[in-house]
């Protein structure tokens, strides 16, 4: 950092939305930080989005309620936006732009890290195949979560999403090597309640000192939510590729952060994509997601779990489809089962975990984990289309196979998803559950498993 | 007779009624007695449910305890070391004030003015001071052409204010915003000295 | 005199800079201090509008801007195999060299290593007259690929002098010179080739051989000609880069050109972790040895994405032109399409669907115009073919939306996955009533000569059978299982099995991932015979429990994974003990 920077301007020629235009700019650089600072002496920050021609476009993070065209300044900083790194933002709670929010002072910083990040090498990146035993059988058994991924949780207002991050950053966290863990936790435009729960919930497991929180809620600056997401992992890159540790990131609600990215590309009167969204959502999104990973030579890992309400439950809609073409998989909680009362509520069908095959297996789980997932997938996939016949048709209509199915379906949902917010099951556990839902079939119907498993672990009753 | 058949009768009837009583103390009595013993499986699967719990929640306490303490000392540390470098800072900001404003002291003016003119481009400037430092600013100013002195007097520690003759522009070169730029550094350097950030 | 300008503006990956009255469409030029790489996409007076490729954060107006003369280009010639580019044609490792385990900025390096030495054996002799695209001699890049060593395709032609003798040379040493009309022009190991212009050759045949990927649903249903074009369009989760990795591993082409655009990081990671250690199934020889990677992955600047898709394409042509079949698998082209809008929008273009630019379909239809079987300029004759596989993400899965409907336009053979198959973990989630391929009359004769002459009416009558399936489950669907008789029942039965046995296949099980084309025939060569029996069976009045109920049912649906391919006698086993069980079935009817 130099003392250099810091020409001050003072004629904006126009406030619209979150932008402020300043005039006759001489010496800005794109995507430099701005200081915006009010008549009352107010100071926002911001970030320049094109400049030329003696013009500066300027995104003013905190809004731009209160500014006025007169007595407004903007001072161009020098420098990117920046995030002060040390092992001492553990244990932490920042705002939604980094900044302290739990009364203590500015970290001192062991580096200041550009927020935006460069993209990872993929050269350099390390397959990730670590298996995350997370106590949460459906995720274990069916969407295993490996270390250095990115899976999201689709989910649509009300439901139990924040349970179930939750219990996954409690029980991860614990289980497993002794290798050096954190939890890096961005409410992104959420209720303080839930984010609260959050912060209480890692308190209880007494995973708060390895934690750091960025606390953007519903009340704060909408823009802000741009940067959120961004500190955040430039946090988690640190811990992760400078310090060694394995980092799961919970990000919260990125709808909320789409919705930020909307305003500003409408305010710019951008061409917009689908829904209003700007065409670059894909690319953007990206430049967050494909921030998890594991580097070669490198202890730590970053894993993300982000999490994002499908609006009207519609997985189409640009966000929850944009968000699926990146991430490695998606878990999708069904609004049908949320109703049952089902915790955790996985439509498992529309779940996946792209990196599982790489996690599972001899030496990680058991030799059997593939094939029998893939037959439990398959059973109730067969079980939910005899339960729409038998909606028509009626149950004397089924043949007898048809039933046994339909028994799959019931014991699926009763013993293997359902499960305690604190019940932490182990993987052979979760293992046997699956392999008591097959025994339900006869032999003859379990196509995908070899023989020699079946042998094995088949119990007819 | 019809007295005796009275008497028969009621003793009759009393001996019926204590055995009932007693048949029904009995009964009573066993059935608490089976209501017990039944009881005390569910009884030990409480007590131990209880137990279970009240471990669960002791465990949650402790981790709970623990992490809150580990944090709180962790915290604490932080403030006093954040005492300590303001201490450091505001003494090293006195000094300042109070440095002697001959010798190499116009150097740093001079320098801090081009310094300004060129981020803002012009040599057309207004430039601003504190009283203590007007004198040494004026005599600086000579040397550059276009540059002239402004009515207006600032509070600062040292150094200028460089506003274009349009006041568009306005590049704070003062010794304040120069700390203040590099406040995160010397928190640093500070820190280290007391052994914090590696 | 190569353009020196100022920027002006600048805007993401968007940069205007005055002074480049010299420049021309199309020239690299370096950007900024840090000496950025852009190419220059419209000019407008003395004004040019300049993609960068790299991030432009931290881009000031006033920075310099110097062309430099030349159009995007790359550079061809032994090293290329094995490597993994970014979009321009730089070593990623390379980079990593220079920058550590993030990608920086304004990184010079060669896309090959210059120095190293390759043993050369000349074809030609000093005095000899050659012409662009002949083959002056050969080196062995890799111990699958003999890398033909060709006059470039923009050469006059000339007489060949101070030709080296055989020998190991670096890619610099001069190997001969020609001459013509008092020029003198060097001929070295490489030459290179503006990205945005097709190789030019001799002329185009018919596409009529298949391209042999070991996928059954591909081979036998919807199969691709060398040559030929196709496009997999899918919703996310459905398998789409699986499916083209599965393509990658087993297509039975000598080079593969894999393109990763706009797509997710650790998918290129872990082609380059798995392909070293896998073994072509023909040659045995790891599959790196003939894979080049092409990898712009989302994050990276959305400029060098647009390039990607040409550097990759143009590489593939050169490889071509040596007389080799190529496969270019690119993932995806819709976030090609997307890079194209992006900077469409930035140079305030009037958008057309969706946001897209009016020239997206003409541009996509000059992209899979690349593709072709043909015999390839110069002497001596070598015949060789580009086949190009794109990938296509359809926003919410909507195969109406325009990069879909625009690619459909221009590919003959269209894989289209299906969510709902995803869903219920049918993979490849290829759906058979939708797809469909515009080579499979012309590569018939293949299969009948090749492998049996019933292919066609036997792969006729499995099709069938599907189709009938889908009308029938309408009925169900209404009615419930139990409405239809038996032999309708068996219908349905049969398709269940295709279905398992035929058209599911494992690409993470070690034998079910690739399939020989004589398995794949006798699969469903037992699949039929199946049905043909069961047909005659019911006929003679067997009820459909017994059928269902015989053993051979999951021994033949399991044989995809069983059966490995050299061991097809098994499957003649399978073929015995079934007609046996029939017979068993049919014959206590008869004795009863």
């Amino acid at each position: 950092m130099t003392a250099e920077g810091g020409v001050q301007y003072s004629k904006i020629a126009e406030i619209k939305g979150p932008l402020v235009i300043v005039d006759d700019v001489e010496n800005a650089a794109f995507d430099e930080l701005v200081e915006v600072e009010t008549k009352d002496g107010e100071r926002r920050l911001g970030k320049v989005l094109e400049v030329g021609n003696g013009k500066a476009i300027v995104q003013v993070f905190e809004g731009t309620t209160g500014l006025s065209i007169a007595g407004t300044n903007a001072k161009f900083v020098g420098k990117v936006m920046e995030m002060p790194v040390s092992r001492e933002v553990l244990g932490r709670v920042f705002d939604g732009l980094g900044r302290p929010k739990d009364g203590l002072p500015d970290p001192i910083a062991d580096k200041f890290i550009d927020i935006n990040g460069e993209p990872m090498n993929p050269e350099q990146r390390e397959y990730p195949k670590d298996f995350i035993q997370t106590g949460v059988s459906v995720i274990d058994g069916m969407i295993t979560l490996v270390r250095g991924q990115k899976l999201p949780i689709f989910s649509g207002s009300g439901m139990s999403h924040n349970l179930l991050a939750a219990q996954i950053a409690r029980q991860a966290s614990v289980i497993g090597t002794q290798d050096d863990f954190a939890v890096v936790f961005a409410a992104i435009g959420v209720q303080y309640s839930e984010a609260e729960y959050f912060r209480r919930s890692l308190e209880e497991s007494g995973a708060l000192k390895r934690s750091v929180l960025f606390l953007n809620t519903a009340d704060d600056p909408a823009i802000e939510r741009i940067i959120t997401p961004r500190v955040a992992l430039t946090v988690a890159e640190y811990l992760a590729f400078e310090l060694g540790m394995h980092v799961l990131v919970i990000l919260t609600d990125m709808t909320n952060y789409a919705e930020a990215l909307r305003e500003i590309s409408a305010a710019r009167e951008e061409v917009p994509g689908r829904k209003g969204y700007p065409g670059y959502l894909y690319t953007d999104l990206s430049t967050i997601y494909e921030r998890a990973g594991k580097l070669n030579g490198k202890k730590g890992s970053v894993t993300q779990v982000p999490i994002l309400s499908m609006p009207s439950d519609d997985i189409t809609h640009p966000i929850p489809d944009l968000t699926g073409y990146i991430t490695e998989g998606q878990i999708v909680l069904g609004r049908d089962l949320f109703r049952q009362g089902v915790y955790p509520p996985v439509n498992i069908l529309m779940s996946l975990s792209r990196l599982m095959k790489d996690g599972i297996g001899e030496g990680s789980t058991r030799a059997d984990h593939g094939e029998i997932s893939n037959q439990v997938y398959d059973a109730y996939s067969r079980a939910q289309e005899v339960r729409a016949l038998a909606g028509i048709v009626g149950k004397a209509g089924l043949t007898e196979i048809d039933l046994k199915y339909m028994d799959v379906g019931d014991v699926f949902e009763n013993e293997f998803l359902t499960q305690a917010t604190d019940e932490n099951r182990t993987i052979e556990e979760t293992l046997g559950i699956l392999w008591k839902i097959v025994s339900k079939l006869p032999k003859n119907e379990i196509t995908k498993i070899k023989d020699k498993y079946v042998e094995q672990y088949y119990k007819e009753e | 007779m019809a007295n005796s058949a009275l008497e028969t009768t009621i003793s009759k009837i009393l001996e019926q009624t204590e055995k009932s009583v007693i048949s029904n103390v009995e009964s009573a009595l066993n059935e608490s007695l089976k209501t017990l013993d039944d009881s005390v499986p569910k009884l030990e699967q409480e007590y131990d449910k209880i137990i279970a719990d009240g471990k669960k929640e002791a465990d949650k306490i402790e981790k709970q305890i623990i992490g809150s303490a580990d944090i709180e000392a962790r915290n604490k540390q932080l403030i006093a070391l954040e005492d300590a470098v303001s201490k450091v800072f505001s003494k090293a900001l006195d000094q300042i004030a109070n440095t002697d404003r001959s010798g190499d002291y116009s150097n740093l003016i001079k320098t801090m003015i081009e310094e300004a003119t060129k981020i803002l481009g012009t040599s057309e400037i207004s430039v601003s001071t504190n009283a203590k430092d007007k004198d040494v600013v004026q005599s600086t100013l000579s040397q550059f052409s276009g540059a002239e002195m402004s009515s207006e007097t600032i509070d600062c520690l040292g150094g200028v204010v460089v506003k274009s003759k349009d006041g568009a522009m306005r590049f704070d070169n003062t010794i304040d915003a120069r700390i203040e730029r590099l406040k995160p550094l010397i928190r640093k350097e500070i820190a280290s000295k007391f052994g914090v950030g590696e | 005199m190569a353009a020196q300008g100022r920027i002006v503006w600048v805007s993401g990956p968007a940069v205007r800079a005055d002074g480049m009255s010299e420049a021309k469409m199309y020239e690299t030029v370096t950007v900024g201090d840090s000496k950025l790489v852009g190419e220059v996409i419209r000019l407008t007076g003395d004004v040019a509008f300049i993609q960068v490729y790299e991030s432009t954060s931290g881009l000031k107006p006033g920075e310099p801007v110097v062309g430099t003369g030349n159009p995007l280009s790359v550079l061809l010639g032994p090293g290329i195999i094995g490597q993994l580019y970014d979009g321009i044609q730089r070593p990623l490792r390379a980079l990593s060299e220079a920058s550590g385990s993030f990608i920086g900025r304004g990184i010079t390096t060669t896309p090959v290593d210059m120095t190293k030495k390759y043993h050369f054996v000349p074809s030609v002799s000093n005095g000899d007259e050659v012409a662009a695209g002949n083959v002056i001699g050969v080196v062995q890049e890799t111990d699958l690929i003999e890398h033909s060593i060709m006059v470039p395709p923009d050469h006059k032609g000339g007489k060949i002098s101070n030709l080296v003798s055989e020998g190991d040379y670096d890619l610099e040493t001069v190997l001969a010179t020609t001459e013509s009309d008092g020029q003198t022009v060097e001929l070295k190991m490489y030459h290179k080739w503006p990205v945005r212009k097709p190789r030019p050759y001799k002329n185009r045949y018919d596409p009529t051989v298949p391209l042999l990927t070991g996928q059954r649903v591909i081979d036998t249903f919807f199969p691709i000609a060398k040559g030929g074009t196709g496009s997999i369009p899918g919703a996310f989760g459905t398998g789409k880069t699986v499916t083209l990795h599965q393509i990658a591993k087993w297509a039975d082409s000598q080079v593969v050109v894999y393109i990763g655009c706009g797509e997710r990081g650790n998918e290129m990671t872990e082609v380059l972790v798995e392909f070293p250690h896998l073994k072509d199934p023909r040659s045995g020889k790891p599959l790196m040895d003939r894979t080049v990677l092409v990898a712009n992955t989302s994050n990276m600047p959305v400029a060098a994405r647009e390039a990607s898709i040409y550097t990759g394409v143009t590489i593939a042509e050169y490889y071509r032109d040596m007389g080799k079949d190529v496969v270019l698998v690119a993932d995806s082209t819709s976030r090609w399409a997307e890079a194209l809008r992006e900077m469409s929008g930035r140079l305030e273009e009037m958008p057309a669907e969706e946001g897209y630019p009016s020239y997206l379909a003409s541009r996509l239809a000059e992209f899979y115009e690349r593709a072709g079987r043909v015999r390839a300029a110069g002497s001596p004759d070598r015949d060789g073919s580009v086949t190009l596989i794109g990938a296509v993400s359809p926003s919410g899965g909507d195969f109406t939306e325009p990069v879909t409907t625009h690619t459909m336009r221009f590919i003959k053979t269209f894989w289209a996955l299906d969510a709902k198959l995803a869903y219920s973990r049918h993979y490849p989630s290829i759906n058979w009533m939708n797809s469909y391929s515009g080579y499979l009359a012309d590569i018939a004769k293949w299969w009948g000569e090749n492998i049996n002459e019933d292919w066609l009416s036997l792969r006729s009558e499995v099709y069938g059978v599907l189709q009938r399936e889908d009308t029938l489950k309408e009925i169900v669907r209404l009615l419930g299982p139990e409405a239809l008789p038996d032999e309708e029942k068996l219908i349905l039965e049969v398709a269940r099995m295709v279905k398992i046995g035929l058209l599911q296949q494992n690409s993470f099980d070690d034998v079910d991932t690739y399939c020989s084309p004589e398995k794949q025939y006798k699969l469903m060569k037992l699949l039929v015979d199946f049905y043909r029996k069961g047909q005659q069976a019911i006929k003679e009045g067997t009820p459909l429990a017994d059928i269902r109920a015989m053993k051979s049912i999951t021994t033949l649906l399991k044989a995809r994974m069983d059966v490995k391919d050299d061991e097809m006698p098994k499957l003649d086993q399978l073929e015995s003990d079934m007609q046996e069980e029939f017979k068993s079935i049919t014959g206590v009817k008869v004795s009863n």
